[in-house]
């Protein structure tokens, strides 16, 4: 309120209230002089001018009280409507204005190569004004229409959940029948609407699902958050956000802006007026960097490898992961987690029975995307960082020999240790030793860099390659593993007697071989070794390729490839472990060559059976391809199996097969109901 | 006596108006008459407003009520009240029946929990007689008081003036009306000030009072003993201060009408534009509450308006019994004038949240015929004071 124009006003009351009186005073002074009028005083004193006082007096002092009431009135009056009333207004804006809330579609979320993976489904919808729970006649015809007892029409109208306001939503997914009769009887239902309302959808059903997450209703957090975590979005009750994956991850781009239409309400909270729209904006379209042949090749391999072991085996095979990635750019060109589920499951709630069974121990995990969360011993896929490690700190060269009878006693007889190969391999060098995975070399190694000036080197050479720390995939609930050392081990088994935590020769020859302690995730290994692939400089892991612009053509944000780390090895230490690798896939043994006999391109690679005191071990291969240039690098691993080389190995070629389309022919076992859909599969 | 008091004052008025005929308008008592006027078409414009959205204000039966208490003043005006200033026993007697009126079978009516309303037989016409009933308290204290001409030197005399007031009061507060019981003790009690009691009196009286309610209220909110206020009565009376007490009730009422005055401004929304009360947030925005609209409609400078010309109407009426030399003739101005200024206090007080919620009207502006013929009669009873005041030469 402007302060001179209070003033004027103020005067203004001032001159009217002098102009009165003065009006008054000259009127009555001229026109009349005091009467003597009226009955005559019963009491004494009459003409008594002590009682004229006392009424002069007391007169007084009700044009005082007079005057004194609208003083008060008056500066109350000041206060609220001159001084506070900004205040006011806005109350009563706040009163008589509502918002309602329209949902934005969100974006899709499509392959490399534009395939749909999510997308959105038209979901007609019957909608009713909440006044229409009046009307019984037109509930009752509703219910009918919809299939649905007449109570639960009238308690699905009575739902203010999504706002006082809002139409409420009587039915989902009608038929065009339903929408016909609506249409043609609009005399029948007044305030009854059908609405084309979108779900999301997903054309493969569970492909990717571990990479595109799912959505689910707004929790309390995420509403309680402020705009700065959210991406500038303001969550209401209700609201539809990725709760997993890419959805979770791209919560913001994916969104969209919801539409608001302001109304005026009267106070039983009837729309009286429209006032300004703005149109709901859809989320915006990503393009991973998933390609959804590859994808859908490693979730059939997984069933079908799983499915195997455990026909021909005789082992569980209860879960497996498989992870592919560009190595030239970081881009994941697959990623898949066994056993998997069905995002549409959580698609307008998921119930209680289903959640259950999602989360249930005896179905292990579903949800849980093993690719990047799940932690398990590397096995011999290590030892190619461990031959790197013995080179790169002097204690093997392209010349050094060892001598593997089978059992390897290098802290003593009473430590002694069997490599894998019982009867031993003889004389053997450290390429032939990552070929032949003799751990009497690892051994070797892990004995020299126990008594040697870097007494953990090895882990140096481990971590270099990015083990034992997060990725940083664009993705959430990334493990880092874990890279075992002195320290760690000592401050881990605080129970334990000083003497067992204390660091030990062998400890250092069980990470040299990938068992003990030591955890790393799919993701990682396969990082690790296109490391190997590029000459020592990774790429950083992802899985967004670019952001599609929500209106008009091209996009508005592509992934720019950066490198995480860089772990730059002499070329010929590089070379003797490649020509190791290269003897895994093409020497070790008859049983695997033949496999990849079947490929065009040379691929080099590395088995490797993790082992956990009293668990069935996990079976690893990470194999890179082509050898030559390399371009791809593919790992994966089974649990609860015999070994790498009948387990992960198979998946890895079905996954190559499918990059460069030339599948094995010699892995062609098949259940009858292979397909990925299968319920005994896809939980 | 009586016989006496009338020929004296009779035949002076006659004979100056045969003398002088300044014709009618010398009769009336302009700085009293004219506010009145203006407040009266200030209510009709706000009720005009209110009927466009809320269907219980009906503007003609508005008008109706004006051109009824027009007629009922002019009657008043041409009476001479000094007339009633000796009958306080037949002004007791009737006083009593208007206020037990609403409990007599076949008289009584009620619709939606409302009390306090006859319906007359015959004609169907519904009224409420307290309204009526203020004004022949005003006459009937005024005529015991008058008696003492300005000094009340006896205790027993004011203690017996006291006792008299009580009686309509607890007639209306058994109904129970709190809101005209308030009026009526609060006229009732000015009335009887100016008739000069001692100054010492009235304090103890007024320290009674204050001590006697506060343990009413405090009474009130012990647990396991009967209460003499209702938790509905009492909430009313402490809503202003806490509005906590009562959120969805009376609470929500103080609050929206708050939101309806603050609103408005310093020029008002407008006429027709009241969103508070157009949209149905303020309750009762033709009655009890209309001051909230007029002051949404036209804000500060509609308010100091209004203010200002029940100011000018209330000062006026206490200058002229300042000069009218009769007391009984003096008591009932200031009985009208403290009416009025209590009226508007309670009335505007409670929309802005400094008087407890009680359910009285706005003179002349409140939608309601039966105070919209009270409030006019009163105008009549100032009107006739001055037109049967004795002139001088």
């Amino acid at each position: 309120m402007d302060f001179s124009l209070v003033i004027v006003i103020g005067a203004l009351v001032v001159a009217a209230i002098l102009i009165v009186a003065y009006i008054h005073f000259g009127r009555s002074e001229s026109s009349f002089s005091l009467d003597i009028g009226g009955a005559a005083p019963t009491a004494s004193g009459g003409s008594d001018t002590s009682s004229e006082k006392t009424f002069a007096g007391r007169l007084k002092g009700l044009f005082i009280y007079v005057c004194g009431i609208f003083g008060v009135l008056l500066a109350r009056l000041w206060s609220m409507q001159l001084v506070s009333s900004e205040e006011y207004s806005r109350q009563a804006e706040l009163n008589r204005t509502r918002t309602i809330r329209s949902a934005a579609p969100r974006g899709r979320i499509l392959d490399r190569n534009g395939v749909e993976i999510v997308t959105n489904r038209p979901s007609l919808t019957v909608v009713a004004g909440p006044d229409v729970v009046y009307d019984t006649v037109e509930v009752q015809l509703l219910s009918n229409l919809c299939g649905m007892p007449y109570m639960a029409t009238r308690r699905k109208i009575r739902d203010e959940s999504e706002g006082a306001q809002s139409k409420r939503t009587v039915s989902v997914d009608v038929s065009r029948r339903v929408v016909a009769f609506i249409a043609a009887h609009p005399e029948v239902f007044p305030d009854v609407d059908v609405e084309q309302r979108s779900e999301r959808f997903y054309p493969f059903g569970s492909l990717a699902a571990h990479v595109v997450g799912y959505t689910g209703t707004v929790t309390a957090e995420q509403l309680e958050s402020n705009t700065e975590e959210t991406g500038g979005i303001t969550y209401h009750s209700g609201d539809i956000v990725g709760q997993a994956g890419v959805e979770y991850q791209y919560e913001s781009v994916l969104q969209g802006i919801a539409g608001e239409q302001t109304v005026y309400v009267d106070s039983g909270g009837t729309v009286l007026d429209y006032v300004a729209k703005i149109d709901a904006q859809s989320g915006s379209d990503l393009v991973l960097t998933i390609d959804a042949k590859v994808q859908e090749a490693a979730e059939r391999s997984l069933v079908n490898v799983t499915n195997y072991i455990r026909a021909k085996q005789g082992f569980p095979a209860s879960s497996g992961c498989a992870v592919a990635i560009d190595c030239s750019s970081g881009e994941i060109i697959c990623m898949a987690s066994f056993p998997t589920y069905s995002p549409s499951v959580f698609v307008g709630g998921i119930s209680n029975s289903d959640w259950d069974t999602l989360t249930n121990e005896k179905n292990n995990y579903p949800l849980f995307n093993r690719a990047i969360s799940g932690q398990y011993p590397a096995g011999s896929t290590i030892k190619a960082l461990s031959s790197l490690a013995a080179l790169e700190y002097g204690l093997a060269t392209d010349k050094t020999t060892w001598n593997c009878t089978g059992w390897w006693t290098g802290f003593g007889e009473d430590y002694g240790m069997y490599c894998y190969l019982k009867t031993g391999h003889g004389m053997i060098g450290l390429q032939r030793g990552i070929t032949m995975s003799c751990d009497v070399v690892y051994y070797e190694i892990g004995k020299g860099f126990y008594y040697s000036d870097e007494p953990e080197g090895l882990q140096k050479t481990y971590r270099k390659f990015g083990l034992g720390s997060y990725t940083g995939i664009d993705l959430p609930s990334e493990e880092c593993g874990r890279v075992p050392d002195a320290e760690w081990k000592w401050n881990y088994f605080t129970d334990a007697p000083d003497d067992s935590r204390r660091w030990q020769g062998g400890d250092t020859c069980n990470i040299a071989i990938g068992q003990g302690d030591m955890l790393v995730t799919c993701l990682q290994m396969v990082c690790a070794y296109c490391g190997i692939a590029n000459d020592g400089v990774v790429m950083k892991p992802h899985v967004l390729r670019s952001v599609r612009a929500a209106t008009g053509e091209g996009s508005v944000i592509d992934y720019k490839p950066e490198p995480i780390f860089e772990c730059p090895e002499p070329k010929k230490s590089l070379d003797l472990v490649k020509a190791g690798l290269k003897g895994v896939v093409y020497e070790e043994s008859w049983s695997q060559t033949v496999h990849w006999n079947s490929l065009d391109k040379t691929v080099i690679g590395k088995t490797g059976t993790g082992q956990m005191a009293g668990e069935y071990p996990i079976g690893w291969f990470v194999g890179i391809v082509p050898a030559e240039n390399p371009r791809y690098v593919v790992g994966a691993n089974i649990d609860e199996v015999l070994e790498g080389a009948q387990s992960g190995m198979y998946v890895v070629r079905d996954i190559m097969g499918a990059i460069y389309d030339q599948p094995d022919p010699l892995f062609s076992y098949n259940v009858e109901n292979a397909d990925t859909t299968d319920e005994n599969f896809v939980w | 006596m009586a016989t006496s008091a009338q020929h004296m004052a009779r035949t002076p008025d006659v004979g100056e108006r045969l003398n002088k005929s300044q014709g009618i308008l010398s009769d009336l008592y302009l700085p009293q008459f004219i506010p009145a006027v203006l407040l009266i078409m200030y209510g009709a414009v706000v009720i005009w407003s209110a009927s466009l959205t809320n269907p219980n204000a009906v503007f003609s039966r508005h008008i109706l009520g004006i051109v009824l208490g027009f007629i009922a003043a002019a009657v008043v005006w041409r009476f001479d009240v000094r007339r009633l200033a000796n009958m306080s026993v037949a002004l007791l007697v009737f006083d009593a029946l208007l206020l037990i009126s609403p409990r007599i079978p076949g008289l009584s009516w009620s619709a939606m929990g409302m009390t306090g309303w006859i319906r007359i037989p015959f004609i169907r016409l519904t009224a409420q007689p307290s309204e009526i009933a203020k004004l022949v308290t005003i006459f009937f204290i005024a005529g015991i008081s008058s008696q003492y001409n300005g000094k009340v030197e006896n205790l027993r005399d004011y203690v017996r003036l006291c006792a008299m007031l009580l009686i309509p009061f607890v007639l209306i507060m058994v109904q129970p009306d709190l809101g005209t019981g308030l009026i009526i003790l609060v006229t009732g009690a000015i009335i009887i000030i100016c008739a000069g009691p001692k100054p010492s009196w009235v304090l103890v009286t007024i320290a009674m009072i204050v001590v006697g309610s506060a343990l009413i209220i405090i009474e009130s909110q012990i647990e396991g003993i009967p209460h003499i206020l209702k938790t509905y009565q009492l909430n009313r009376l402490i809503v202003f201060v806490d509005p906590s007490v009562d959120p969805s009730g009376n609470g929500y009422n103080l609050m929206q009408a708050k939101i309806a005055v603050g609103s408005g401004g310093l020029i008002g929304k407008g006429l027709g534009n009241a969103t508070q009360a157009a949209s149905g947030f303020l309750p009762e925005s033709h009655t009890d509450f209309v001051f909230a609209l007029l002051a949404e409609e036209f804000g500060f400078v509609g308010s100091v308006v209004l203010l200002g010309l029940f100011a000018w109407m209330i000062i006026s009426t206490v200058l002229l019994a300042m000069r009218i030399e009769a007391p009984f003739s003096k008591l009932v101005l200031v009985g009208c004038a403290a009416m009025w200024s209590f009226q508007v206090l309670e009335n505007v007080g409670m929309c802005i949240g400094i008087m407890p919620i009680t359910g009285i009207p706005l003179p002349f502006i409140s939608f309601g015929s039966s105070s919209m013929i009270a409030q006019i009669m009163a105008v009549g009873m100032v009107q006739s004071v001055w037109c049967h005041r004795q002139k001088a030469g």
